[in-house]
C-alpha cells in the first residue's frame, strides 16, 4: 500500500502546484480589477479543493490556511469584505505561505508555522484590522531567502510528456531525412554532422521515453485487494502471487490496459478457479493459485495472468460459437484450439452460465482485445483442461516508436507493426493449394489462408472476394504471415523492403474513417508510408472470404 | 462631436463599399477559371509525392506530406467530371492547400494558380443555368464576370470540404 | 451485479482517491467528470446507478448540476461530496433529491458505508 500512498502524494503535489499557479494568476487579476467575479469564484474553488485535498493527505496546517482563505474569498464574493487595503497584504502573504507549504510537502520537510497568518485571517473574517508586523514581514522575507533551495523532483503533467514525445517523433523523421540526403550528397563533413545528429536524437528519444516509464507494480499492487474481495464474494480461497513489479513500461500504456487486466483477474477468480469442493474432488490443493507477473521479452513487456483452475473447455466454446452464429458447425469442427479460444474475445461472448456479481453482466473478454488493439498489442492464450489457464498480454514498452516491417505492393511501401507479424516465407506455387476458393499453405503443420494484400487493399463494395486462382502464380511468392487474436493470415506482397523503427502519425480528417490504416509514417526518403492495421485486415478477410 | 464620431466610420464604409475588394486564388479546371477566396487558402506548392490511398473515392489522389502535415490530395476535375479528354494531369502539377474548419486538404491543379483582386460587387450569386453541371453548383459562392470578358467561378471551400462530402463515393465504383 | 458509479469532482486527486476506494470495493466506476457539463453528458451516456457529486464545480454549482442530473437520470442515486463549511448547499441538495452526503476529507469506511447505504435505498427518496 506504500505505492498507493506515493501515488496519492504525487497527484496531490501536481495538483497543488497547479492550484498555486492559478491562484497567483487570479490574484494579480483581482489586483487590477477588485470586482472580477470569475477570478473570485475561481479563487474560492481552488482554496476549497486545496483544503479538501490537504486534509485528506493529513496536512492539517495547509488545509487550515486554505480553509481560512476560502472563507475570506467567500466573504469578498458575497461583498461583505472588499479586496483592498490591509486585506490584500494578508491575502498575498497567505498565498505565499500556501506556496511555501506545498513546496515543503514536496521536499519532505516540516511545514512552516502559520499561526500569525491564521490569526490575521481570523481577524479579517471577524471584520477586524489585521496586525501587520513590519519586523515579522522582514523576517519572513529573510526566511524565504534562506529557503531558496529547490526540490530535486519536478512534477510534470502527462500531457506535457505526451507533447514532448510527439515532438521527438517529428524530430526523428526529419533526422532520417537529413541522413538520407547527406548520404546522397556525399559531403563527408555533412555526413559526419548528420551521424552526430542521429546519435543525439536517438539519445533524446530514449531519454524522453525513459521519463515516461513507470514500474508495472504501480498497477499490480492494486490487485491483492481486488482478488481478496472477488474471492470472498465467490467463497473461494485464492493465493495471489505477484512478480516483476519493477518491469518498466510507458505510463499511458499501463493506463490503457488497467480495465483489461482487472477484467482478466476477476474472470480468473470467478470462472477460472474452481470452488474449494470442486478442487478437492479433482484432487487439487484446496487453495487456488493465481499469479500476476510482468516480464520483458525483446522490446515487449509481457503481463501474465495465470491460474491453476479448470482450464478452458474448448468443446464448450466451440458449441457456443456455433450457437451464437459466429461460425458454422462444419467450419467450427475444423478449427484448432487457438482458433476456438479466439471466440472468447468476440464482443458479447461470455461463457458464464450464470451472471455473477463479480464479472458483471455478460461483459465479455472483448474489452481486453479492444485495449490491446488500440495499443497494437497481442494476446496469447495457453490452457489445459483441468490444469489451468494463462493469458499473456504482449505490450509495447513505449507508445511512440514501433518496430515495423516495410513491404511493397504496386511500387508503394506499406508498414506492418512487428507486433503482428509472425513469419516471412518465400513459397513456390507448388506449396500453395486452393481450398474452398481460398489459397492455403501449411506453416508448422497449421493451415494458413493466403490472400494477395493488393486484393484486400483494393476491395470495394459488398461483394465477396473472387475465388482464388493460382494459375497466374509464377515463381516464388513473398508471403508475410500476420497474427491477430491467434488467427494467422498470409499476405502476398511484391517484396520485403526492410525492418525499421517507425513513428506513427494518426491520419487526419477526413481520412481517419478508413480503419484499414492505423496511421502513416514518413520514411527517411520523405516518402509517405501507410501503416496497415492487422486487426482490420484480418476482419476484412474474414468477412469477405469467398 | 460624439455624434459625428459615431457616424464617420459608417459614412466611410458606405463610401468604400463599391470599392470593397476581394482577393482570390484563381486556377484552371477543365476549360474554366475557378477561384477561392485567399482567406481559405493556406499555401500553394508544387504537388509533393502523393501516396495512393486505397479505399478512397477515385478523385482522392492520395495523401502527401506537406511540412509534416499529412493531407489528402483531391482532383477536382475528376470530382466535377471536368477533365478534358486526352489531357491527363501533367507530371508537374500544383497543389493548393485549403483550410477546412479543422483540417487541411490539397487541391491538385494543372497550372500555376495566380492571385487576382477584384471588387466584391463583381461576384454575382450563381445563376440557374449551372444547375445541371453535376454537383458543382452546391459549392458555388458565385460567378465573377470580368470587364475584359470571361468569368471566374468562385467556390466556397467550407461547403466543399465537409468530411462526408469529401469521402462521398460518386456512384458505385467498379472493383478493379 | 456490479453497481456502476460516476464520479464528479474537479480535483484529479479526489477523483483518483474515490475511484480507487470504489473499484477496490468491487464497484465499477463508469466515468469521471471534472465539471458540470461533462457530468451531465456522461450521466446521459453511461446511465450510472450512483453519482458522487462535488458541491463546488468550476462551471456551475453542484446544485444546478444536481437538478439537471435528476431530470435526465432520475433513477441514478446522487451522493453529494463536500468539505466542511458548505452545509447550506448540502441541505438544499438533499431537498433537491440527493440521497446523502460525504464530508471531505473522507475515510474509506465512510465512503463505502454511505455509497452502500444509498444504493440499498431503492424505495425511498429520503436522505440517509
Amino acid at each position: 500500500m506504500k505505492t498507493r500512498d506515493q501515488e496519492y502524494r504525487e497527484l496531490f503535489m501536481a495538483e497543488a502546484l497547479e492550484y498555486y499557479d492559478s491562484m497567483s494568476r487570479h490574484l494579480s487579476e483581482l489586483e487590477r480589477n477588485p470586482n472580477a467575479g470569475p477570478a473570485l469564484n475561481e479563487l474560492f474553488r481552488l482554496m476549497h479543493n486545496l483544503k479538501a485535498n490537504a486534509r485528506a493527505m493529513g496536512f492539517a496546517d495547509l488545509g487550515e490556511v486554505a480553509h481560512h482563505l476560502e472563507t475570506l474569498f467567500g466573504l469578498i464574493r458575497d461583498q461583505e469584505r472588499t479586496f483592498s487595503g490591509s486585506l490584500i497584504k494578508v491575502v498575498f502573504a497567505g498565498v505565499d505561505a500556501l506556496g511555501n507549504m506545498i513546496r515543503a510537502v514536496g521536499a519532505n520537510e516540516p511545514l512552516p508555522d502559520a499561526t500569525a497568518l491564521l490569526d490575521n485571517l481570523d481577524r479579517l473574517v471577524r471584520g477586524e484590522e489585521p496586525i501587520l508586523d513590519e519586523a515579522e514581514e522582514a523576517e519572513t522575507e529573510e526566511e524565504s531567502g534562506k529557503k531558496m533551495e529547490l526540490s530535486d523532483l519536478v512534477y510534470i503533467q502527462v500531457k506535457k510528456l505526451d507533447n514532448l514525445l510527439n515532438l521527438v517523433g517529428e524530430l526523428v523523421i526529419d533526422r532520417d531525412r537529413i541522413m538520407t540526403l547527406a548520404q546522397e550528397i556525399g559531403n563527408p563533413a555533412l555526413l559526419a554532422t548528420a551521424q552526430h545528429l542521429f546519435r543525439i536524437s536517438d539519445d533524446l528519444q530514449y531519454s524522453v521515453m525513459d521519463a515516461r516509464l513507470v514500474g508495472v507494480g504501480v498497477l499490480l499492487n492494486k490487485f491483492p485487494r481486488v482478488v481478496r474481495d472477488v474471492a470472498s464474494a465467490e467463497s473461494k480461497e485464492v493465493e495471489l502471487t505477484l512478480s516483476g513489479q519493477d518491469v518498466q513500461i510507458d505510463r499511458n500504456i499501463l493506463q490503457i490496459i488497467t480495465d483489461a487486466l482487472l477484467h482478466l483477474v476477476r474472470n480468473a477468480v470467478s470462472h477460472g478457479l474452481e470452488t474449494t469442493a470442486q478442487r478437492a474432488a479433482a484432487g487439487k490443493s484446496a487453495i487456488g493459485h493465481l499469479t500476476l507477473s510482468a516480464l520483458t521479452e525483446r522490446d515487449d513487456v509481457l503481463i501474465q495472468v495465470r491460474d491453476d483452475g479448470r482450464g478452458i473447455d474448448t468443446e464448450a466454446v466451440r458449441r457456443k460459437a456455433v450457437e451464437r452464429g459466429l461460425t458454422t458447425a462444419s467450419a467450427a469442427a475444423n478449427l484448432d484450439e487457438q482458433a476456438v479460444w479466439a471466440f472468447l474475445f468476440e464482443p458479447g461472448f461470455s461463457m458464464a452460465s450464470k451472471i455473477t456479481d463479480i464479472s458483471g453482466r455478460g461483459v465479455g473478454l472483448d474489452v481486453v482485445k479492444l485495449a490491446l488493439d488500440s495499443l497494437g498489442g497481442q494476446l496469447r492464450v495457453e490452457s489445459q483442461l483441468g490444469v489451468g489457464t494463462t493469458f499473456t498480454l504482449v505490450l509495447p514498452t513505449s507508445i511512440a516508436v514501433k518496430g515495423a516491417l516495410l513491404i511493397e505492393v504496386d511500387d508503394r511501401p506499406y508498414a506492418i507493426p512487428l507486433m503482428h507479424t509472425d513469419t516471412v516465407l518465400a513459397l513456390q506455387p507448388s506449396q500453395i493449394s486452393v481450398v474452398g476458393g481460398v489459397l492455403v499453405t501449411h506453416v508448422q503443420g497449421q493451415a494458413v489462408p493466403l490472400i494477395p494484400l493488393r486484393m484486400l487493399l483494393h476491395d470495394e463494395g459488398d461483394e465477396m472476394l473472387p475465388f482464388a486462382d493460382k494459375a497466374d502464380m509464377i515463381g516464388a511468392q513473398q508471403v508475410l504471415v500476420v497474427n491477430y487474436n491467434n488467427r494467422r493470415l498470409g499476405l502476398l506482397v511484391d517484396r520485403f523492403i526492410r525492418q525499421q523503427n517507425i513513428v506513427i502519425k494518426p491520419l487526419s480528417k477526413p481520412l481517419d474513417t478508413i480503419d484499414l490504416f492505423g496511421g502513416v509514417t514518413l520514411l527517411g526518403s520523405g516518402q509517405v508510408c501507410l501503416v496497415l492495421d492487422v486487426p482490420a485486415l484480418t476482419r476484412l478477410f474474414l468477412t469477405k472470404r469467398p | 462631436m460624439a455624434e459625428t464620431e459615431i457616424n464617420a466610420p459608417i459614412a466611410k464604409a458606405e463610401r468604400a463599399k463599391p470599392a470593397e475588394l476581394v482577393q482570390l486564388i484563381v486556377f484552371r479546371l477543365g476549360d474554366e477559371d475557378y477561384g477561392i477566396r485567399i482567406e481559405q487558402v493556406k499555401e500553394v506548392t508544387i504537388t509533393p509525392d502523393v501516396a495512393k490511398m486505397p479505399k478512397t473515392p477515385p478523385f482522392i489522389k492520395g495523401i502527401a506530406n506537406l511540412r509534416g502535415d499529412i493531407i489528402a490530395i483531391l482532383d477536382l476535375e475528376e470530382r466535377f467530371r471536368l477533365r478534358p479528354a486526352g489531357r491527363p494531369i501533367p507530371e508537374r502539377s500544383y497543389t493548393i492547400a485549403v483550410e477546412a474548419a479543422d483540417y487541411v486538404l490539397g487541391l491538385m491543379v494543372r497550372e500555376v494558380p495566380r492571385p487576382f483582386t477584384m471588387p466584391l460587387s463583381q461576384i454575382e450569386p450563381a445563376p440557374e443555368f449551372v444547375q445541371d453541371s453535376s454537383t458543382r453548383d452546391k459549392y458555388l459562392e458565385g460567378i465573377a464576370k470580368l470587364p475584359e470578358g470571361g468569368i471566374i467561378i468562385v467556390l466556397d471551400m467550407r461547403k466543399l470540404l465537409t468530411p462526408s462530402e469529401v469521402m462521398r463515393l460518386p456512384g458505385k465504383t467498379a472493383s478493379s | 451485479m456490479n453497481k456502476r458509479i460516476l464520479i464528479v469532482d474537479d480535483s484529479f486527486y479526489m477523483r483518483t482517491m474515490l475511484k480507487n476506494m470504489l473499484t477496490d470495493a468491487g464497484y465499477e466506476v463508469v466515468g469521471e467528470a471534472a465539471n458540470g457539463a461533462q457530468a451531465v453528458e456522461m450521466a446521459a451516456s453511461t446511465s450510472p446507478d450512483l453519482i458522487t457529486l462535488d458541491v463546488i464545480l468550476p462551471d456551475n454549482t453542484g446544485l444546478d448540476v444536481l437538478k439537471s442530473l435528476r431530470q435526465i437520470q432520475p433513477s441514478a442515486k446522487v451522493v453529494m461530496c463536500s468539505a466542511v463549511g458548505q452545509e447550506v448547499i448540502v441541505t438544499e441538495a438533499i431537498e433537491n433529491g440527493a440521497l446523502a452526503y460525504i464530508v471531505k476529507p473522507f475515510s474509506e469506511e465512510k465512503v463505502l458505508e454511505i455509497v452502500g447505504a444509498a444504493l440499498q435505498n431503492d424505495a425511498s427518496e429520503q436522505a440517509a
